[in-house]
């Protein structure tokens, strides 16, 4: 699955909009099998409403999300997450009130059977050892590193074929920031697919297979990590 | 004061509580996962109680007069309809009107709470008057000096334990309830989990309204007797007992319900000369306990770090 490059995403002339004012204008971009595809856009490009829309959140006015040969546009949102989507959510957004391990067990929501989320959760307790020793712990009073671990561990808990990460470098301190993208990448490679919304243009590209750039809601420009960081769109809609 | 008499008293504040507290629950639970405040809450609770009263009417027609078989098909009944009921209400009541201001859900319930009391009223039998409410459970009773024990109110207290405390296991310990808890913290993170967040509402509302049935049974039981204003009070005291002990908590919810029956209790012992004032003593103290204390008794432990 990881070499073949078949598409998983297609979004195609989607537009979508808050109280008629529209957001997204006519986005196309698509996201390749076992790849890392990203989204780059400065505050207010309309990123974080993509993510909305891919997620049926704020299902979109026109235009289609076809996800591994699935429509997506005007699924309820659970039923978008059935068909293999995760995400972990910009600003990371814990449940504060649950313990550690139940934030896990809330990823793993639409996994009947038990010995697979008890497997599926000594994955992530070996990925992060951190995590298995505040198992107890609410995550509400975790530092903000420790959160994004619980986030990142809650994604992987639905065992998703794509998973939409949207800012993951938020509000984090410059070296998780680096572990952070490490981890992203490590998730990668064990054939997940990855859809990367984010604003640090330098580390994202380094690690991205392929890349969008979004300004006012609409791609503007679109290519490999090379020929991205050499563009003018990309300076413009960080710079300009 | 005698012993005995007292022992009397507090049997019956802990009756009084069980049946606030399962009240108050419904209040909290629908509070916790959408921040409404469902005002019909009490008048489900009549209509639960006359639920009760007609399937025991229907089945001494079929010629079922065992005692435990009547009272378990009433409990089951009441409280299937009524849970069906109060997902009928999230359904087209309270979800369409998420967008609105939160004033307009309270207005809405505070009407659909008059027609299911006027509906009690109109439509039962005779309903503007009180009804008898059989007395089914063993009336046995043991008698030290002034304090007689009766087995009826002990099998109800009993009861109500059960169902507290399934209530709260199921809360904790399975994976509906972690849905609930998932939805109650944040609505739109837990849909992105794949929860259903409808069906969450649903089930939950459910839940709340055949708690309120559950004490509505027990209130006809206990008192034997029922009318159609039965809820109202229960209403405002279940709705107090949640705001005094925390709103969207549900042991705030439980010791509230037990704190205002105290309260009730004490005043009737305080006031002997006065005792028709023990509900005025009781929600004057919990004016004071709301100044004190504005956000309720179990404080909700925010924290703000990121």
């Amino acid at each position: 699955m990881s070499n073949s490059s078949e598409t998983l995403l297609r979004v195609s002339g989607v537009y979508t909009a808050y109280d008629k004012a529209d957001v997204l204008q006519d986005v196309n971009l698509e996201a390749q099998a076992g790849k890392i595809t990203c989204l780059l856009g400065s505050n207010g490009s309309g990123k974080s409403t993509l993510i909305r829309s891919l997620l049926g959140l704020t299902p979109p006015n026109k235009g289609s999300i076809l996800f591994d040969g699935i429509e997506l546009s005007g699924l309820p949102t659970h039923k978008i997450v059935e068909t293999g989507l995760s995400c972990i959510p910009e600003g990371r957004r814990v449940f504060p009130k649950l313990s550690v391990e139940d934030n896990l067990k809330v990823g793993a929501y639409q996994e009947k059977d038990n010995t697979v989320v008890a497997s599926r959760l000594k994955e992530v307790y070996d990925t992060f050892p951190r995590l298995a020793d505040r198992k107890g712990q609410l995550a509400g009073t975790m530092s903000g590193g420790e959160q994004a671990m619980v986030s990142i561990g809650r994604g992987l808990m639905g065992a998703p074929k794509l998973l939409l990460i949207d800012e993951p470098s938020l509000g984090l301190s410059p070296l998780f920031v680096k572990e952070n993208f490490n981890i992203i990448r490590r998730i990668n490679e064990r054939g997940i697919t990855i859809f990367l919304v984010e604003q640090n243009v330098h580390q994202t590209l380094a690690i991205s297979d392929y890349g969008y750039v979004l300004s006012k809601g609409s791609v503007v420009a679109s290519g490999t990590p090379s020929e991205l960081s050499s563009t003018k769109e990309v300076h413009d809609a960080y710079f300009g | 004061m005698d012993i005995g008499f007292l022992a009397q008293y507090l049997m019956n504040g802990l009756m009084l509580g069980m049946m606030y507290a399962l009240v108050a629950v419904g209040f909290t639970l629908f509070f916790g996962v959408l921040d409404v405040i469902k005002f019909s809450h009490g008048d489900v609770l009549t209509v639960g109680a006359f639920t009760a009263l007609a399937t025991y009417l229907g089945l001494e027609q079929i010629g079922v007069t065992d005692p435990a078989t009547q009272i378990l098909v009433m409990v089951i009944v009441s409280t299937v309809l009524i849970g069906g009921l109060g997902a009928v209400i999230a359904r087209t009541v309270i979800l369409p009107l998420r967008s609105a201001p939160p004033l307009n859900t309270l207005l809405i319930t505070l009407m659909l709470g008059t027609v299911l009391r006027e509906a009690v009223r109109l439509f039962y039998p005779e309903g503007g008057n009180p009804k008898p409410f059989p007395a089914l459970l063993p009336t046995d009773s043991v008698t030290f000096g002034n304090f007689n024990l009766r087995l009826d109110n002990v099998l109800m207290f009993g009861a109500g334990v059960l169902v507290i405390v399934g209530t709260q296991w199921m809360l904790n310990r399975t994976k509906l309830g972690l849905a609930i808890r998932a939805v109650a913290q944040d609505e739109e993170t837990a849909k992105t989990m794949g929860i259903n967040f409808n069906l969450i509402v649903f089930i939950t509302f459910a839940l709340g309204s055949a708690l309120a049935a559950f004490a509505g049974v027990m209130n006809g039981l206990y008192y034997n007797e029922i009318n159609f204003g039965m809820g109202l009070l229960l209403g405002v005291i279940g709705f107090s007992a949640a705001i005094v002990g925390g709103m969207g908590n549900l042991y705030g919810a439980i010791l509230g319900g037990f704190l205002f029956a105290a309260l009730q209790t004490i005043g009737a012992v305080a006031l002997p000369f006065a005792s028709a004032y023990k509900d005025v003593f009781a929600f004057a103290v919990v004016i004071a306990i709301m100044a004190w204390r504005p956000t309720g008794l179990i404080q909700e432990k925010v924290s703000d770090r990121v």
